[in-house]
Order: C-alpha cells, then sequence, then structure tokens
C-alpha cells in the first residue's frame, strides 16, 4: 500500500498544513474581498475585481475616527496595564507583603469572570460615580482587563530568573538602581514585551466591555459591529487586511533579527 | 584598589539566625592578607552562609567584619571592595563575555575598559570568546569568565562559592590547579567555599572544617590531616579507622591502650581526649594508607615496637594504585587499610588470617566523648 505508507510518513506535515489552512483560511478571504467591488450594501458575494477601497480607505464615514480612537486608546492602554502590571509582577514574585495571596488570586479573577458580568458591572460603577462614558472610561477598564495578562506574562518570567545575578551585579558594584535597569529589566524584557502585545491586541479588538462603557464614542470593533446591521463596507476588509500584513511583517522581522542576532555570536 | 593593602579579613564574634535556626554560631576567623583559605563543610554548615556576610549579600546577626583596618559589616555589596565567584558563575545572559567582564569596571565609571578586558580574557586564556553569550560556552569555559569578571576590578578579596561544583571531575581538577596559578600570580586573598575535601586540601594553604555552624578545627591541610582534634575532622577529611580503647598507663612519651585483647601504643602530645589519666576511654585513629598488612604467617617478620592487631580480611577491591581492604578484628568489625600495588601478596584474599601493623607515631588519640560516626555521611550523595 504505497499510499498508506505515504501518508505515514508525512502524518506531521499534513497535520501541520490542515492546521495552518484552518487558521489561514479566514485571513484569506478577508484578504480576497478586500478587493471585491459589491453591488449592494454587504460584501459577502464575490462580484468584481477592484482596487477602489485599498486606494481610499477612509472612504467610508466615520471609519477612519473609530479606527485612530482604537489605536490611541490600545496604546494608552498598554503603556498603563505593562507598567502597573509589570511592577505588580515584581511585587508578588519577589516580595512577601501582607494581601499577597489575595492579590494573587484577584488578579486572575477579570480572566475568570465571564467578559460581559464586568461589563455590565463597570458601567454601573461609573454610572454611579457619576462619570461621563467615553475615551476615559474606556481607557480604564482596558487597563483594568489587560492588567491581569500582563501580571501573568511578567510573572513567570521573574519567577524563572535567577536572584544570584542581581545578587552577583550588586557584588559587582551596581546600585539597586544599576541592578534594576542593566540587570532586571532586560532579564525581565520577554515577559514584558509578550504582556505588553497582549494588551495591546486585546484593547484593540475588545468589544463587549467597550459597549457598555463607551457612551456615545465609537471604537473601531463597535463601528464594525454598527454597520455589520446596516451594510459592511469593503474599507473594512482592508483594515483588516493591513492589520494581518502589520503583524506578520512585525513577526518576520523579529524572527530575522533574532537569527542574524545568533549568526554574529 | 590596591591589592597588597587590606587584603585580610577579619570576622568577630559572627552569626547568624533565621527564626529559630542557627546557621552560623558565633565565630572568629581571620585569614590573612594574600592567602588561599578554605572553608569545608557538607551542606548546610554554614560555610556559604559565612561568606555571604563577607560579600554583604548577607546581614549578619551579630559581629563584626572587617577588611584590613576597614569595618564594612553595615555596608552593601555595592560599596564593598570584595568579589564573588558565584555557584554556578551567575552570568548575565543578556550579556556578552566581553561586558560581562567588564561590568564591574562600567560600574565604578572606568572610561576606557578594553585594555582591561582583553587582558583579563587573555589570563583566563579566552581571548577569542569576547563575543559569545554565556550559554555559548562550555562549563569550564564559563567558570573562568566568572573568575575574570571578579578579578578584574582587583578586589581586596576574591570570594568563591563552590566554583568548581559544576565541573566534572576531570576539568574540577585542572581548574583547581589554573585557579591556584591564578592566584599565586595576582597575590588576591581567596576565601574558597567547598564540600570536596580533595579540593580544599589542594588549594588552600589554611582550611577551617565548618560542621553545624561552627569551625571544628583550622589549620594546615597535612596539619588538619595528620592531626585531627575531632571525630568529625578525622572522618570527614579522608578516611580514618577509629578504634575504642582504654588507657592502660605510661610509657616514656606514649600512652599504652588496651583495644579489645590486644595492646597500642600512642604518642602523649598527639592525644586530644580531655583527660590521659589511667582508665579513660579514649579513640585511637589511624589512618588506612599508614597501616601495613601481613599474612598471619609472616608475624616473626614485624618489627616488635610497631602497634598490631589480628584480623581477617573481609573484602577488597582493586583500583589501581591501590589496593582497599576491609579487616574485622575483635576490637573493630571494619578497619579499613589501603595497600599500594608495589609487590602483591596474592595470599591476601578475603577470609585470609592477616596481622595489621603501623608505627606507633602515626597513631592519634581523640576525646571518647564524641560520635564516633561523625562526618561520615555520603557527602556526594547530599549535594
Amino acid at each position: 500500500m504505497p499510499v498508506v505508507n505515504w501518508i505515514r510518513r508525512h502524518l506531521v506535515v499534513i497535520a501541520g498544513a490542515l492546521a495552518l489552512a484552518y487558521l489561514i483560511l479566514p485571513n484569506v478571504v478577508v484578504m480576497v474581498f478586500s478587493f471585491n467591488n459589491p453591488t449592494g450594501r454587504f460584501n459577502y458575494e464575490w462580484q468584481a475585481f477592484s482596487t477602489d477601497a485599498w486606494t481610499n480607505p477612509c472612504g467610508v464615514a466615520d471609519m477612519c475616527d473609530s479606527l485612530s480612537l482604537s489605536l490611541q486608546i490600545a496604546v494608552y492602554a498598554t503603556v498603563g496595564a505593562t507598567v502597573l502590571g509589570a511592577m505588580i509582577a515584581f511585587a508578588l514574585a519577589r516580595y512577601r507583603f501582607r494581601g499577597k495571596g489575595a492579590t494573587n488570586m484577584l488578579i486572575f479573577l477579570p480572566m475568570a469572570m465571564p467578559e460581559v458580568v464586568m461589563a455590565a458591572s463597570l458601567g454601573t460603577l461609573f454610572l454611579n460615580m457619576r462619570i461621563p462614558f467615553g475615551f476615559w472610561t474606556i481607557l480604564i477598564a482596558h487597563i483594568m482587563f489587560c492588567l491581569s495578562f500582563v501580571v501573568t506574562a511578567v510573572k513567570a518570567r521573574v519567577m524563572s530568573m535567577d536572584p544570584r545575578l542581581e545578587q552577583a551585579a550588586q557584588d559587582l558594584y551596581a546600585t539597586p538602581a544599576q541592578t534594576f535597569f542593566r540587570v532586571t529589566l532586560p532579564l525581565a524584557a520577554p515577559g514584558i514585551a509578550s504582556g505588553a502585545l497582549l494588551a495591546f491586541a486585546l484593547s484593540f479588538d475588545d468589544f463587549i466591555i467597550t459597549n457598555f462603557n463607551a457612551g456615545s464614542t465609537v471604537t473601531f470593533p463597535m463601528f464594525v459591529w454598527g454597520s455589520a446591521q446596516r451594510g459592511t463596507p469593503v474599507q473594512i476588509n482592508v483594515i483588516g487586511t493591513a492589520m494581518f500584513v502589520v503583524a506578520v511583517l512585525c513577526v518576520l522581522v523579529g524572527q530575522v533579527l533574532g537569527s542574524k542576532r545568533k549568526a554574529r555570536a | 584598589m590596591n591589592a597588597s593593602s587590606g587584603g585580610e579579613v577579619r570576622l568577630t564574634g559572627i552569626s547568624k539566625t533565621y527564626g529559630s535556626f542557627t546557621a552560623v554560631h558565633p565565630l572568629d576567623l581571620t585569614v590573612p592578607q594574600g592567602s588561599f583559605f578554605a572553608l569545608l563543610g557538607a551542606s548546610g554548615c554554614g560555610k556559604t552562609t559565612t561568606l555571604r556576610m563577607i560579600a554583604g549579600l548577607e546581614r549578619p546577626t551579630s559581629g563584626t567584619v572587617l577588611l584590613g583596618d576597614k569595618e564594612v559589616t553595615g555596608l552593601p555589596p555595592y560599596k564593598r571592595p570584595v568579589n564573588t565567584v558565584f555557584q554556578n558563575y551567575a552570568l548575565f545572559p543578556h550579556l556578552d563575555i566581553y561586558e560581562n567582564v567588564a561590568f564591574g569596571l562600567r560600574r565604578r565609571g572606568v572610561k576606557s575598559v578594553k585594555k582591561q578586558v582583553d587582558e583579563m580574557l587573555e589570563l583566563v586564556q579566552l581571548g577569542g570568546f569576547a563575543r559569545r553569550k554565556p550559554q555559548q560556552l562550555s562549563g569550564g569555559q564559563q567558570q573562568r569568565v566568572a573568575v575574570a569578571r571578579a578579578l578584574i576590578n582587583h578586589p581586596q578579596v576574591l570570594l568563591l562559592d563552590e566554583p568548581l561544583g559544576a565541573l566534572d571531575l576531570k576539568l574540577r581538577r585542572q581548574m583547581q590547579l589554573e585557579l591556584k596559578r591564578i592566584q599565586t600570580e595576582v597575590g588576591i586573598t581567596f576565601v574558597h567555599v567547598t564540600h570536596d575535601q580533595e579540593e580544599a586540601m589542594t588549594m588552600a594553604d589554611t582550611v577551617a572544617v565548618m560542621n553545624a555552624g561552627r569551625v571544628e578545627q583550622l589549620g594546615a591541610p597535612a596539619d588538619l590531616y595528620e592531626n585531627p582534634a575531632s571525630t568529625f575532622v578525622a572522618n570527614f577529611l579522608g578516611q580514618s579507622n577509629l578504634i575504642e580503647a582504654e588507657i592502660t598507663g605510661k610509657s616514656g612519651g606514649d600512652l599504652l591502650l588496651k583495644v579489645g585483647d590486644g595492646r597500642l601504643a600512642l604518642p602523649a602530645e598527639r592525644c586530644s581526649a580531655r583527660s590521659t589519666e589511667v582508665g579513660t576511654r579514649v579513640l585511637a585513629g589511624v589512618r588506612p594508607e599508614k597501616i601495613t598488612l601481613a599474612h598471619a604467617d609472616d608475624t616473626d617478620a614485624i618489627d616488635d615496637g610497631r602497634n598490631r592487631m589480628n584480623g581477617t580480611i573481609v573484602d577488597s577491591s582493586f583500583i589501581g594504585v591501590s589496593t582497599q581492604y576491609v579487616v574485622s578484628t575483635p576490637a573493630c568489625p571494619e578497619l579499613a587499610v589501603f595497600e599500594q600495588n608495589v609487590e602483591r601478596d596474592h595470599r591476601l584474599i578475603p577470609g585470609a588470617p592477616v596481622v595489621l601493623h603501623w608505627n606507633p607515631a602515626h597513631t592519634f588519640g581523640l576525646d571518647a566523648g564524641q560520635d564516633i560516626e561523625a562526618g561520615t555521611a555520603d557527602l556526594e550523595a547530599d549535594q
């Protein structure tokens, strides 16, 4: 049975290819349909090839405003959650203090709790505190739920770091501040970076919590949701494709830099 | 930083307790300038804690640390003219070898480090490795980087915390000689912590044997080996045969001992027992390699002045340079005897009746009021 043998020999490759297809296919559809020229309001059926949407990405009213708002919030939320989360992670991994156990447990709550419950309760909180919904309420909510992911990522990294490295730095005349910036921070950087990336991705595409706390402000996910009711402009596919390409490029650049560093050493 | 001054380490009444556990009992220790000093003991005996108190990584519960004439007890590690070679080296994984070695100089604001770093890498024979990362080096190479990274600062004292523990035996022997060479070359005071008694004896001028937070005995390696003052030192440093005996009299400078139904002579000045009165129980000790083994048929050829015991060979193992015998005697069920493999007597096989004999001057006496087994535990196993 040559066929069976062939399959047996290439099973890993086949499984890998199938998994990759499963992951990539939706993105390919988005990409293909960004070149569509739909006849009606909905971009669900292939009609004709066109680059109209690509030459005029902000051609849809309000879409680019919502996109820039989402990017702003994502950047601020990432910075806020990363700084705060890294500090909490260091405290939890390195120090003993009253309430450590409780903090350790509570930090997991936003991840474990159904998002819609948290969204509704946050909304109630803001309402009762008479804080007007808008940019700031969205930002506060985003920092809150991104925090637990950053803490988890950084804590795992800090726990695996050898405390003797910091002692060695001190032994070699580094003050506590120098030790932190020259040794601790560079060693924790991969954990902090992965926490930050996660925070950015989560904040950028969050819909549920944002929807409950946005008031009349419209972020990009909310815009997509809203327009899906009335008709989907091709520009949404353009933005989606662009984000995909940027993400893939980031990964590729990282890989190339990493392998170069290895080759040089 | 001048290595020729202030390299003396003086610990006065220094101790460390963690809660109710005492890691180091109040301890006085002076390490002379320029010496190679070893703190030897099993894991958990307080030797590393003592070292870390000198480095400033551990704050002593009581007592003072002096480097030369300067008291440093309250100073943080980065203000002490002392550097450490850590166990498992603690090289910075995000920096290359060059930057690892330059770290201390840069922190002290030295501007042009290149010449010094290059020289130091030459000293430890790693000239071509400057741009590698630590994880790309072998264990022995990493160890040399750790030494270079500490020595480049010309510390008054270099502290070594089990620096060779992670290396395989052959490399360890090689690095012992290497470290000794470097120490002689730079003339800095070295304080070396180890659980390996052979390592301590090979490298150090002075060895302090530590046990349960106390220094049991301190001296030159040969002195400690020949004249152990406690059963722990006798057993921990090499191997000893300890035989329960009773003082029955004196003859010239010797104490006469009764051992089972036999007699032994012990030089009075080599007996550290509290009392040498007739009737006192003591432990008579002799190192396995000092004993000569003769077949019972050859008893007449043995000189009269020698200590002798009759026994039967229980076990023998050939290990190349020597053969190690276990001999059962009425006074002691298991005596170890090491015989050089010069002319092997083929009658010496398990079951053979033998006479053990040795020069009485090689016998040492210990107080009987201590654990005869102290220090015999398998040391590799608890690492």
